[in-house]
């Protein structure tokens, strides 16, 4: 039997129900790495150039843990979702760093997936990758029907259930994703948390942001848990035409939570990453617009879960205090 | 209308031959030469994870905001970095500053020749066609002379007995044609400036090292984000040769491309069995030029990128796979750098190169 590795990391966050229910149908077993560990943000850090996106070293970590676990590693190159609508460079090139650091590694299925060049493309990267596994065209087209079908309720449920990646994963395979309390606590607070999917669910990079902001009793709310149509539509009010395909996780989010009119706003980025860059500050800018308290939280190799603890309370303990009446100090301090 | 552009190597020599042209010098604001303030007034103001190329143009366009601009060009593309969030954001920031500026963008991704062409339409109050393409060849015609003394020049400055004359005679050829008003004295002024190079004393080394400069057009064009690394190349003897130039993008992007020719086809090639597409940027170039230099048999590759640049990382992370054996200096742009580092990496670097000759000899250059 063929053994499909995909590494927990990146995109998988977003799609892996798809692959996974894909690959299932072409009567391959899917295989995923562990939850991010020091051991694997070691190796990944280890092969990369210094100057890597954290969350691209990561993947590499996971993609070293799966050698020698799995005959074929879907790297997905994905390109384009949409007219002139692109990802990073560095996930449309994924597959070509990871064939350049990883020179050990196992058979990479790299499809490109390119809407802008149209769906013959498409179809043509498709019938590439499942032709691996099958020769017969209508069980491919069966297997990309289902796993569309698959991936568009993964979205959904999200959305419906108010529910992170995470939470959604453990409730469809079962297997602990997620160390957060299934559901938001009850609290009065209410939080958006902006950026990528990857950072945001990875519990070990982000040091458990989720769950320490619900155990301080704030509701998250995340990009998923609006619904796709909602956020691409605030997305395209804020900024028209969009040009990357995570604006509407960024700024469509911000810009719909703002006007939900959350007590605050969190962006957590990995540093030295370029369309946040551009995007965080236009949502920092909406924030001051509407006088929504805001916490720019960025993150490295370095950084340590303490320090984002006590920011993180500071945050909170600010926004519980909006709008209360300082008391006037008492003389003997002035 | 005021017209502000930011500082992009030799751009505001055309530009600026395009509005007297037309008549319209005043429409014109060209900033101050880029120093030290200029980045310190971008990185001011910028995101501070915005790349090199970012902070200076705002800090360019700051500048031409103060000379009285209200119109500011900007590149625009619907490439894959961040280059199409330049004018939205810019924008914004400016206004925050207080400036009521309105961006007009140029595409570089579609439609480049239109949007230049309709740009200077907008500036020259709708001149006849006529006249406007007859300024526009002007301008790129000093373009092209530039470029040529340039290419004189990255020569000479390796093999010239006293360092920095080339560079002076450069400085003054830039500046002559600038002057310039008529199409033939152009040509006259590159001849005359051509000769001058060719007549310093040089020393009578044979083969200097050879040196391709590679990376993000930006950085690898605009001296002053480069800390002007090809002189310092030449004054450690070094010849250095870039494929990438404002003339050879004119000639390609404006021009050629819409009839078929592509001037990357070449190192696409050579770059496939490793990068097979766009990663936007010029990162898959970058892995196809290191190719095709070690296959002229170039002595070492600098390859050029500012820091946190999207594409230039996968090209990073990509080159020291490839087959070809070839030493190459990463070098990261930001305005952290101090130039006595980069001097001594790339001291240390062209020692390295002189090693690698005398081991294994000069090699042979492919002609092909």
């Amino acid at each position: 039997m063929n053994k499909v590795g995909i590494p927990r990391a990146l995109l998988y966050y977003q799609y892996y129900p798809g692959w996974r229910s894909f690959f299932e149908h072409l009567g391959a077993e899917v295989v995923t790495s562990p939850p991010t560990n020091r051991t694997i943000l070691t190796a990944g850090i280890s092969r990369a150039v210094a100057d890597t996106c954290l969350p691209v070293k990561v993947f590499l970590g996971h993609t070293i843990s799966l050698i020698s676990k799995c005959d074929y590693i879907f790297i997905p190159s994905m390109t384009s979702f949409g007219k002139k609508t692109y990802n990073c460079s560095k996930i449309i090139g994924l597959p070509n760093i990871t064939r350049a650091v990883l020179p050990e590694g196992p058979i990479i299925l790299d499809p490109n997936i390119d809407l802008e060049k149209g769906r013959w493309y498409f179809y043509h990267q498709i019938y590439k990758l499942a032709s691996h596994f099958t020769s017969n065209p209508v069980k491919m087209k069966k297997a990309i029907d289902i796993a569309w079908q698959k991936q568009l309720a993964y979205r959904k449920k999200m959305s419906d259930e108010k529910i992170t990646p995470n939470q959604a994963l453990s409730d469809l395979y079962g297997n602990p994703h997620s160390a957060s309390p299934q559901k938001n606590p009850q609290g009065n607070l209410t939080i958006a948390l902006l950026g990528h999917p990857y950072i945001t669910n990875d519990e070990y990079l982000n040091h458990r942001i989720i769950y320490h902001l619900q155990n301080m009793g704030a509701n998250i709310l995340t990009s998923e848990m609006a619904s796709q149509t909602a956020i691409d539509a605030a997305a395209t009010k804020a900024v028209g035409e969009t040009h990357w395909a995570f604006e509407p996780d960024i700024i469509g989010a911000g810009q719909y939570y703002t006007e939900m009119k959350v007590d605050g706003i969190i962006s957590l980025s990995a540093f030295g990453c370029g369309p946040d860059s551009m995007m965080m500050v236009w949502v920092e800018h909406r924030a001051k617009d509407t006088k929504t308290p805001f916490l720019p939280l960025s993150l490295d190799e370095h950084s340590s879960g303490g320090a984002m603890l006590t920011r993180l309370e500071a945050f909170l303990d600010m926004i519980k205090r909006k709008g209360t009446k300082l008391p006037t100090p008492s003389p003997a301090y002035c | 209308m005021k017209l502000g552009i930011p500082h992009f190597g030799n751009v505001y020599v055309p530009m600026k031959a395009i509005a007297q042209q037309l008549g319209i010098t005043d429409a014109l604001i060209i900033p101050p030469p880029m120093t030290q303030k200029t980045l310190n007034l971008g990185v001011k103001y910028s995101p501070y994870e915005a790349c090199l190329p970012y902070k200076l143009t705002l800090g360019s366009l700051i500048e031409t905001c103060e000379l009285g601009a209200n119109t500011l060009a900007q590149a625009r593309g619907s490439g894959i970095c961040r280059l199409g969030y330049y004018a939205k954001n810019q924008e914004q920031i400016l206004r925050d500053l207080g400036y009521s500026a309105k961006f007009l963008t140029i595409d570089v991704s579609h439609n480049k020749l239109i949007s230049i062409l309709r740009l200077i339409k907008n500036l020259a109050n709708d001149a006849s066609w006529y006249e406007i393409s007859s300024a526009f060849f002007f301008g790129i015609s000093k373009l092209f002379a530039l470029d040529k003394i340039e290419k004189v020049v990255q020569e000479i400055r390796a093999i010239e007995v006293e360092k920095g004359t080339a560079n002076k005679i450069y400085h003054e050829a830039i500046r002559n044609i600038d002057e310039a008003t008529k199409r033939k004295g152009i040509k006259d002024i590159t001849k005359e400036y051509i000769e001058k190079l060719n007549h310093i004393e040089k020393n009578n080394k044979d083969h200097p090292l050879k040196v391709g400069v590679v990376g993000e057009i930006y950085v690898v064009i605009e001296p002053f984000a480069n800390m002007d690394i090809e002189e310092e190349l030449g004054k450690l003897g070094v010849e250095v040769e870039r494929t990438m130039t404002l003339s050879r993008w004119v000639k390609y992007s404006l021009f050629l491309n819409y009839l078929g020719a592509d001037e990357w086809r070449k190192v696409h090639h050579l770059a496939k069995p490793y990068i097979d597409h766009d990663v936007g940027g010029d990162g898959w170039e970058s892995v196809g030029e290191k190719i095709l230099f070690a296959h002229k048999g170039f002595d070492g590759i600098v390859h050029l990128a500012p820091f946190t640049c999207m594409p230039e990382i996968v090209a990073q992370n990509v080159m020291p796979s490839t087959r070809e054996d070839i030493p190459v200096l990463a070098v990261t742009c930001d305005e952290q750098q101090g130039k006595q580092g980069l001097l001594t990496r790339l001291e240390a670097f062209v020692d390295l190169l002189e090693f690698r000759r005398r081991k294994n000899g000069r090699r042979i250059y492919n002609t092909r």
